[in-house]
């Protein structure tokens, strides 16, 4: 089953087009990872897919609703996990998950599960009475995914997820984006070659908001004739001129 | 309607956490306009008419109701440049729901401001005690809706770097252009004009008639209108000027 179906998506910025007719589809369950520069229209498709921003034309259906007419629909299937750190950074980690549940609606008995989880998962019941601030970027960032999971959605997008983070932290979160594997459908953006290896099921790759690849690793070695996903990414975007 | 007002409650629960746990808009909004009250009523009490406690109180509260406009636009300043209004974008919430979350969760502090300033405005001078104290109160509200609004029209424009300057327009605007500090008939007609078309002298009069007693209707209507009216026009812009904020992202 689909669980996103885009069709023809484009954003255009007066002069400047973002996306362009960005057209691919993604399985339940799976874990697709989106590769791009800066500027490929990684964020802004992310943006358009959880109606953060109104796409110029096209559309995208998440689990049969469409975007552009139905957005009120897919709010309630997706979650986002945006490229900053996205918490309310004077309330402590429970009244944080507290505050996102009871916005978006959630019984006390969901709740109550939801947060169990999510303690169990990310091992935030140790810094639960934490206000935000005083927690470490490694920790900001592990409550802020944790709180795109609060509403258990069917699809969650992780936007660079793991920028900026030390290697520990960053494999810590490789182990728990692992865990979310086959649970819902993920969509990875990213700028780490390594983490798109040991995360995807498929890669995309994006430049200058058109998609230029789609497949599996296998695939992108084989279409590529390289050997790693960062050679192929290279490969890929700028003909092979690694240090242009 | 009734998940709108579950959200505009835990919106503004939240808020009021964010704004209670900085230490600094306590000081603005209770502590330093506490302070001036008390040392303004005994260093100048009775050199003018503005330091009796009778027009002082209802000033200090107008006046410290400026400073709301700064930390609620501080607040959604903050929100804006940090991620965090993005996730919430994501949620069912609407932008009007998101602008009732702050402004309400600023009311209990306007009603702290307002019981605190004229209680201890009425232990310093005891004869400001009549019905019209409750009328102040009453009134307060309507009075700080518009420097609230205020506050959110500019953290929906403002980046949070710039909102401190802005806003300090506004703190300005209501310390210099309201009357509470010189008698404004001394002033040439075009800066009075310009005073009286402006909130500032219109919520402070307001306030301060409250309190010793309208005399006719035109003493009420007037002040209320126009307060209103900028009000309306205000929190009108604000909803605009997030909703395209939030469709901007």
């Amino acid at each position: 089953m689909n669980a996103i179906d885009i069709r023809s998506l484009r954003k255009e910025y007066k002069d400047l087009v973002a996306v362009k007719d960005l057209t691919l589809t993604i399985e339940e369950g799976e874990l697709f990872s989106l590769l791009g520069v800066n500027g490929a229209g990684k964020t802004t498709s992310i943006k358009m897919l959880t109606t953060l921003t109104r796409p110029t034309s096209g559309d995208a259906l998440i689990y049969g609703n469409s975007i552009t007419t139905h957005p009120e629909a897919v709010k309630g299937l997706v979650d986002v996990s945006m490229q900053e750190t996205a918490v309310a950074r004077k309330l402590t980690v429970e009244e944080n998950i507290d505050f996102y549940a009871d916005l978006n609606g959630l019984t006390q008995e969901e709740k109550s599960m939801a947060k169990g989880e999510i303690y169990e998962a990310f091992g935030l019941a140790e810094v639960k009475d934490q206000r935000a601030s005083t927690l470490s970027g490694g920790w900001q960032r592990k409550l802020s995914i944790a709180l795109a999971l609060v509403t258990r959605p069917k699809v969650l997008f992780l936007d660079e997820p793991t920028l900026g983070l030390d290697v520990l932290a960053r494999r810590d979160l490789w182990r728990l984006i692992s865990g979310l594997k086959g649970k819902m459908t993920i969509i990875l953006t990213t700028h780490y070659m390594e983490e798109a290896e040991a995360l995807s099921d498929r890669i995309g790759i994006m430049d200058k908001g058109s998609l230029r690849f789609v497949g599996t690793k296998e695939e992108l070695y084989a279409a590529s004739g390289k050997t790693s996903v960062e050679d192929a990414f290279i490969e890929m975007v700028s003909g092979g001129k690694k240090n242009a | 309607m009734r998940e709108s007002l579950h959200r505009i409650y835990v919106l503004a629960k939240r808020n009021v956490k964010e704004i209670m746990r900085d230490p600094l808009s306590l000081i603005f909004t209770l502590g330093m306009p506490l302070a001036m009250e008390i040392l303004f009523y005994f260093l100048f009490h009775g050199m003018t008419a503005q330091f009796d406690m009778k027009y002082l109180a209802p000033g200090i509260v107008v006046f410290s109701q400026a400073f709301l406009s700064l930390f609620a636009g501080l607040l959604i300043a903050q929100d804006r440049s940090s991620a965090f209004l993005t996730r919430l974008y994501v949620s069912r919430a609407r932008s009007h729901e998101f602008i009732f979350g702050y402004a309400l969760s600023l009311l209990p502090l306007v009603a702290v401001q307002s019981v605190l300033f004229f209680v201890v405005g009425g232990i310093i001078d005891p004869s400001i005690w009549s019905v019209g104290v409750l009328w102040c109160v009453l009134l307060s509200l309507v009075t700080a809706l518009f420097y609230v609004g205020m506050g959110i029209l500019l953290g929906s424009l403002c980046t949070e770097k710039s909102i401190g300057g802005i806003a300090s327009i506004v703190i300005a605007g209501q310390s210099l252009l309201s009357g509470m500090w010189f008698p404004p008939e001394g002033l040439n007609g075009a800066i009075l004009t310009i005073m009286r078309c402006l909130p500032f002298k219109n919520a402070t009069e307001l306030m301060q008639r409250a309190l010793v007693g309208f005399t006719n209707a035109t003493d009420f209507f007037v002040p209320f209108a126009v307060v209103l009216g900028y009000t309306v026009v205000v929190i009108g812009g604000a909803i605009y000027a997030f909703a395209r904020k939030m469709q901007a992202k």
